[in-house]
């Protein structure tokens, strides 16, 4: 785990560059914060294919989807507050229902935003997004991720939304790895109790894992990125071997990745079970380290949560 | 255009003839599913009518056809005027109608872009429509074609705040494949529109944005016919047509009545609507 350079919100955009020389067919959407997102760097190099339709998130999402209506690729740049909730029902209506090829670039996913408030902190949006028919989920963890994320979302048919990240955090993946849809990483394996996450709290979890290590406990520590349809397969078969699940997202506790997980292993694996998220409050201003620890996702939370459940065992 | 060797007058005779018989199918669905909205689909069946069997380039045939214009019916719970339009031209057979709001039709209540031959865009969320043309007039330009975007707007879902942002931005693009036409029927569900939410004058709002505004009566089909064809040759700006009409038109106990905004008639009331529309034919 390295210290990255850029944040998962600018990696995306500088494969979105790249990608618009091989790739001359998609357009790019967004809602005057080019400059945050770094959507610019496309409108400079392709002006024709880029359409700044200011601060009207609503009629962004609209117009991309009219954009769709006929096959043309589209992504639709904003923060995850303003796709998932301001502009929610033409995402729904005019995109998902009609099944168009919008892909989402959303930045400022989870608490990652954390130094800027409530206001900007998206963390209800996985579960409003996840919830929508058509619609597929991809949180990259790290820089590496997010490129190959932009290629998985223009290559999936439908619409795609991708969850980035305000900050620069570290980086996990080699250059060479392959992530699919509904795909998932294990990075380090274990047998006494599995731990996913997905995005910028999968670092919290390593960090747990070490922890956890010190005390003789081993974790088995699962990256998420392909939050909607998720990597079934490589949860039964970690979850067969430790027995124990413990989720942990920068998101609410209800209606994440945590409650899909929870409901999928009553129905086909019931194991010992917990997840960790936002408890039904709104987090605040801070330093991001500051406020993921005051809101119980830090790696010690983790750590401690992951003994505890080891212990209902006993 | 189809009909250019016609004069203005002998088109607009036969385009009256065929809005009837979309008036006839309209009342025929609404009865017939016993649930529907017969005023908006009345007051925009001469504009719709004139798109469809006059102005607009439409190959039933080939409904995927690039070059062919495109319809959004923004105030989608007036399908059945769509439907009986699409029918009529052949993206469908006729019978389809009978299957109007029930399972498994083609037909929902609010217009299904993957359900529906012919229909371009989803749409019956009201004040999304101007969004979504914004973007299909954005396509054209991008991949050099001619067409043109037709949107009917309900006056009602002008209260929405979207289709202000819509407007400006088809003024950024100088969207002139973009030709909104409100149906001007001065009712919406809970009443009066200027009572309802008051957006006079409509006229001088879209004039601020730029636009260029053509105002008509929306029943007389020579003044829908050249405005539509003025709005055509209008370069760098966006159009609106602010065309009056009548909720409910053709069927006299439903003109201008609130409570047919969204209900279907009972068998009287069936017959008898088709009774007025019938009489208007022999006049």
């Amino acid at each position: 785990m390295k210290k990255a350079d850029v944040a998962t919100r600018k990696a995306f955009s500088q494969r979105m560059l790249e990608y618009g020389e091989m790739d001359k067919h998609f357009v790019v959407f967004e809602a005057d914060i080019g400059y945050s997102t770094y959507s610019y760097l496309f409108g400079e190099k392709y002006p024709e294919r880029y359409f700044n339709m200011g601060i009207a998130e609503s009629n962004t999402m609209g117009a991309a989807a009219g954009m769709a209506a006929d096959g043309r690729t589209v992504i639709a740049c904003s923060y995850g507050v303003f796709i998932t909730m301001r502009a929610i029902e033409t995402v729904r209506t005019f995109i998902c229902y009609p099944n168009l090829n919008v892909k989402f670039l959303s930045s400022h996913g989870g608490i990652t935003a954390a130094i800027d408030g409530v206001t900007h902190q998206a963390t209800e949006d996985i579960a409003f997004m996840t919830t929508l028919p058509n619609m597929k989920v991809l949180v990259p963890a790290d820089t590496i991720a997010a490129k190959k994320c932009f290629d998985l979302a223009i290559k999936t048919s439908g619409p795609v939304f991708i969850r980035l990240m305000r900050d620069p955090l570290f980086d996990v993946y080699d250059p060479d790895e392959e992530f699919l849809l509904g795909g998932s990483k294990i990075l380090e394996k274990g047998n006494d109790i599995t731990i996913v996450s997905y995005g910028d709290i999968i670092f919290q979890a390593l960090e747990s894992s070490a922890m956890l290590k010190k005390e003789g406990i081993s974790a088995e520590i699962i990256d998420m990125y392909s939050v909607k349809p998720f990597d079934y397969q490589t949860l039964i078969n970690s979850i067969s071997k430790t027995g124990a699940l413990l989720v942990v997202e920068n998101h609410q506790k209800r209606n994440g990745l945590g409650y899909e997980l929870s409901n999928f292993c009553l129905k086909n694996y019931p194991v010992l079970f917990d997840n960790m998220g936002l408890d039904d409050t709104f987090a605040e201003s801070g330093k991001y380290d500051l406020v993921i620890e005051k809101y119980g996702i830090s790696a010690n939370h983790i750590a401690k949560k992951a003994m505890e459940i080891i212990n209902k065992r006993k | 255009m189809l009909t250019t060797s016609k004069t203005l007058d002998e088109r607009a005779k036969n385009l009256k003839t065929i809005a009837r018989e979309v008036r006839l199918n309209i009342i025929d669905m609404i009865y017939t599913a016993q649930s529907g909205h017969p005023g908006g689909a009345l007051s925009a069946a001469d504009i719709v009518t004139a798109l469809y069997f006059d102005i607009m380039k439409f190959d039933p045939k080939n409904l995927k056809w690039p070059d062919r214009d495109r319809f959004i019916l923004s105030k989608g719970h007036a399908c059945p005027v769509w439907y009986a339009c699409l029918a009529m031209k052949g993206a469908f057979p006729m019978k389809e109608l009978k299957t109007l709001r029930q399972l498994n039709s083609i037909l929902q209540g609010h217009p299904d872009k993957l359900k529906t031959p012919g229909v371009d865009m989803t749409t019956g969320s009201l004040g999304q429509g101007l969004s979504i043309g914004v973007g299909m007039a954005l396509e054209g330009k991008l991949e050099k074609k001619n067409y043109h975007v037709f949107i009917v707007l309900g006056d009602g879902e002008l209260n929405e705040g979207m289709i202000w942002e819509a407007a400006a931005s088809a003024h950024k693009y100088h969207l002139d494949n973009l030709i909104a036409i409100v149906d001007r029927n001065h009712l919406q569900m809970d009443g009066f529109t200027e009572e309802v939410m008051p957006m006079e004058p409509i006229n001088k709002k879209f004039q601020a944005f730029n636009w260029e505004v053509i105002t008509i009566d929306g029943h007389n089909m020579k003044e829908i016919l050249l405005a539509l064809e003025k709005a055509l040759t209008i370069k760098k700006r966006p159009i609106c047509i602010i065309a009056n009409t009548v909720k409910g038109k053709c069927v006299d106990f439903m003109e201008n009545i609130r409570e047919w905004h969204g209900l279907a008639p009972n068998e009287e009331q069936y017959k008898k609507a088709v009774e007025c529309i019938r009489k208007g034919e022999q006049e």
